[in-house]
């Protein structure tokens, strides 16, 4: 596996260098966390079962390579594989002491099963009291659904986000991508441990940071709860619409293609009355006013369908980008491929993998331009660094090692 | 209704980013997020706005009875409000001002806006070294389309998350909120803006953090890239129920006309399943007991989910599977939210009373929760210019009479 820097990247610092993370989480919910912490410096030690590994190395597109998907590829990015059978007892001790030389440790196994190990937080801070740890679950280290199962996709269900995708009256859709929860669950985990790195840093002590998926999935649903709180009112699915705007929404184009429009204020809409050269649709008398757009939608839907559906999207993409309508097109992945702004901002990372060759994943985010995150590899195979971590992190002689390894403990 | 009541203790000097001061000149949600989850954890947010009408969050989504919107009130809690025009050279100056005495500003105006005003980058960073900047836009600081506006709508269509979402071959719908990407953006900006202090606290370096909307929504479209460039497999719409590597994985509706989630990633869950439904038999290999089996009579496996499932109640699907630990849960409606045991014992709705009209005000408390340093709400969102003299006075220093000159020239 290859660096994927090109070779005149300039060497800038990464700020998280020097911050050890233990991941043994599987899938997604945490992991992602890790991998965000990676990319900015901090070394990845992927702890994983000795013979199965993550379940993630197998879930998704297969490649040449056996327990390597492209998920596990993409996502497990920059980390390092350390094998550790956590269910005996010497595992657990080896375990212990890797803890006692980290920073971070994240987890998202069901609550209550690190402690069935012996790894509860108290054998945890005992080993490391600064130690800063991850739980990601979903529904949270508390509460009385906290032993259920929660994925994703059931967790986001809990959350409120599904009951939102999908027409009026109609089954209701997956919003997206199936583990979008996920992800926003592992950001607000990767901020809660920098703010409690932070913390470390000044008093030394160290904490759990406790996200349920669906509880991340429900602080991002804007003024939902407040308004049923002020009058009872539950906000439905809106389709491809919004409640709040008009024109707001999915138009298809004449080739067939999709196209997003957002009016969200009144001079937005005289700019697209403008483009679709009907300026006089933007007077007081018609529908100038946010409100009486509101009150007509659908006549104003139709005046846009109706429009959009003459043109083709490329026309239609050009025209309202002359009166800087907001205006994007509903991209598929073979439409971001030959897009040259995700070319232009390095949206899509080539890297180079042992056996399998070039694989293109999602660059890093966010950008920043004094230490720049990077990818250098993606995900490991089985027990890469499992001898390294061994002998140079724990100090641990060949022969014990291979004690070990014959034990099947790593 | 047995939310809690906000804890309203105005001592910050404990929480974890207690002397931090952030500058928070952005609009709406994206930019403006991160420093709400800042200011969460104990950084005292200052929102500077224009003296006329200020943030136009105020005006997006349902009023408050104080005026401002309930979207305003809940996501610029614990910020203090100063008004300033950036559009006079004496706001300008008194803005860098301000800066000078600030770890962190955000902002999310289109790409040029604050080099017009004489407030870029450059500037900004030789007024204060230390400085890091927030910059958030449809599609970032650079590229070709970097000038164009960009809301979520926009951004959630071109980073390929809105074509995902909808029936097959049907229209693309929104995918659950509208403002997904803004809130997306405002934790990559906020995980940006954490790295970015950790830096510049071991160097003396600040810098800036450029984030663009439709990356934010990009990046969680798992192994989408990866497979497209090596197989050329372009994924479609799934609809409610359509998954390629799992099934029955989808939404599934009760005799009472609500709807459950049920996914069964593996073999093992939809043994559960079966025994749930009360026909372990499914789950033998000779019908459906292996995922390629399922997934290749997706149809059929479905079919007897559905009827399964539209032959009972939403409690009774959710105990069955409950019982066999079968991965599943309610499509929670907000009123169905409002009435359960887990979001009452995890906190996540808090009533805040706004102290001028007395109105109760029902917010999500702040995520993620810190065993050692949990985040609060200590206020609502701030009337505008609520604290323009307080700050004036007590970070630039200024003299009432140099305030009240300042407001009459309506520079403040």
């Amino acid at each position: 596996m290859s660096d994927a820097a090109p070779a005149d990247a300039p060497a800038t610092p990464l700020p998280l260098s020097g911050v050890r993370v233990i991941d043994v989480g599987n899938f997604l919910a945490g992991p992602y966390a890790a991998s965000m912490l990676g990319e900015f410096g901090a070394e990845v030690l992927k702890v994983e079962h000795p013979i199965a590994g993550d379940p993630m190395r197998r879930f998704g597109t297969a490649t040449s390579q056996p327990d390597a998907t492209l998920k596990w590829l993409s996502e497990a990015r920059n980390k390092k594989s350390v094998t550790i059978d956590l269910r005996q007892p010497e595992g657990v001790q080896l375990f212990l002491k890797l803890v006692a030389k980290s920073d971070v440790l994240i987890e998202n196994f069901r609550p209550g099963t690190m402690e069935e190990w012996g790894l509860g937080w108290k054998e945890l801070s005992a080993a490391n009291p600064g130690l800063v740890m991850l739980r990601v679950s979903g529904y949270g280290q508390t509460g009385p659904y906290r032993r259920r199962s929660g994925f994703a996709h059931i967790a986001q269900a809990f959350g409120g986000l599904n009951y939102l995708a999908g027409f009026p009256g109609e089954t209701p859709v997956l919003p997206g991508t199936v583990p979008l929860g996920d992800y926003i669950a592992s950001l607000y985990g990767a901020i809660g441990i920098m703010i409690a790195l932070r913390h470390k840093d000044a008093t030394g002590r160290g904490q759990i940071i406790d996200v349920g998926i669906y509880e991340a999935v429900f602080r991002v649903l804007e003024e939902i709860a407040a308004a049923y709180g002020v009058d009872g009112r539950i906000r439905e699915r809106e389709g491809s619409g919004s409640f709040v705007a008009c024109p707001h929404g999915h138009f298809k184009t004449k080739d067939d293609k999709w196209i997003a429009i957002a009016c969200t204020t009144d001079k937005m809409f005289e700019r697209l009355a403008v483009a679709m050269g009907q300026p006089h649709l933007a007077s007081s008398g018609l529908y100038g006013d946010q409100r009486k757009r509101l009150a007509a939608r659908e006549q104003v839907n139709q005046i846009v369908v109706e429009w959009v559906g003459s043109l083709v999207r490329d026309e239609v993409l050009e025209k309202c980008l002359d009166e800087e309508v907001p205006v994007g097109n509903v991209n598929s992945i073979a439409d971001i491929f030959a897009d040259e702004h995700f070319i232009a901002r390095g949206n899509l990372a080539h890297v180079q993998v042992d056996g399998i060759g070039d694989v293109v994943v999602p660059g890093v985010i966010p950008s920043l331009s004094a230490t720049p995150g990077r990818i250098t590899n993606l995900g490991p195979t089985l027990g890469n660094a499992t001898t390294e971590v061994m002998r140079e992190l724990l100090g641990m002689a060949d022969s014990e090692i291979q004690r070990l390894r014959q034990h099947k403990i790593i | 209704m047995d939310t809690t009541t906000a804890p309203t203790a105005t001592d910050t000097s404990k929480l974890p980013l207690a002397g931090i001061r952030v500058v928070d000149i952005a609009t709406v949600i994206a930019a403006p997020y991160c420093a709400t989850v800042l200011g969460e954890f104990g950084a005292d947010v200052l929102k500077v706005e224009h003296p006329v009408g200020g943030d136009a969050l105020r005006r997006f989504g349902t009023p408050s009875k104080r005026g401002d919107t309930l979207t305003w009130m809940s996501e610029s809690r614990n910020k203090r409000s100063v008004t300033l025009d950036l559009r006079l050279p004496e706001g300008v100056e008194l803005f860098k001002q301000l800066i000078a005495k600030t770890d962190v500003l955000c902002e999310n105006f289109r790409t040029g806006t604050l080099e017009k005003w004489g407030l870029g980058w450059d500037v900004l960073h030789e007024i204060n070294p230390r400085l890091i900047m927030l910059r958030v836009t449809g599609y970032g600081q650079t590229g070709p389309y970097k000038d164009r506006p960009g809301f979520a709508r926009v951004a959630h269509a071109v980073g390929g998350i809105a074509y995902l979402a909808g029936m097959p071959r049907g229209t693309p719908v929104t995918p659950g909120s509208t403002t997904l990407g803004d809130y997306m953006t405002g934790l990559y900006g906020c995980l940006g803006v954490l790295m970015a202090l950790r830096h510049r606290d071991a160097t003396g370096e600040g810098q800036y953090v450029d984030a663009a909307l439709y990356e934010s929504v990009f990046r969680a479209t798992e192994e989408l890239a990866p497979a497209f460039a090596m197989y050329g497999i372009v994924r479609e719409r799934l609809g409610s129920s359509h998954n390629d590597f799992a099934c029955p994985h989808g939404h599934f509706a009760t005799k009472d006309g609500k709807w459950v989630a049920i996914s069964c990633a593996t073999d093992k869950l939809f043994m559960r399943l079966a025994t749930a439904m009360g026909r372990p038999e499914l789950a033998s290999s000779s019908t459906y007991g292996v995922q390629a089996t399922r997934l290749q009579h997706r149809h059929d496996v479905n079919e007897i989910v559905r009827d399964w499932c539209g032959s009972l109640t939403r409690e009774e699907v959710l105990e069955r599977c409950y019982a066999t630990d079968t991965p599943a849960g309610p499509l929670n409606n907000i009123a169905d939210i409002f009435g359960d045991r887990q979001f009452h014992a995890r906190r996540n709705l808090v009533a805040v009373d706004e102290p001028e009209t007395g109105e109760s005000i029902i917010v999500p408390s702040p995520v993620p929760l810190l065993s050692e340093t949990p985040g609060s709400i200590r206020s609502l969102g701030p009337r505008l210019g609520q604290h323009t003299d307080e700050v004036l006075r007590e970070v630039l220093g200024l003299s009432a009479d140099e305030i009240a000159k300042l407001r009459a020239k309506r520079v403040v």
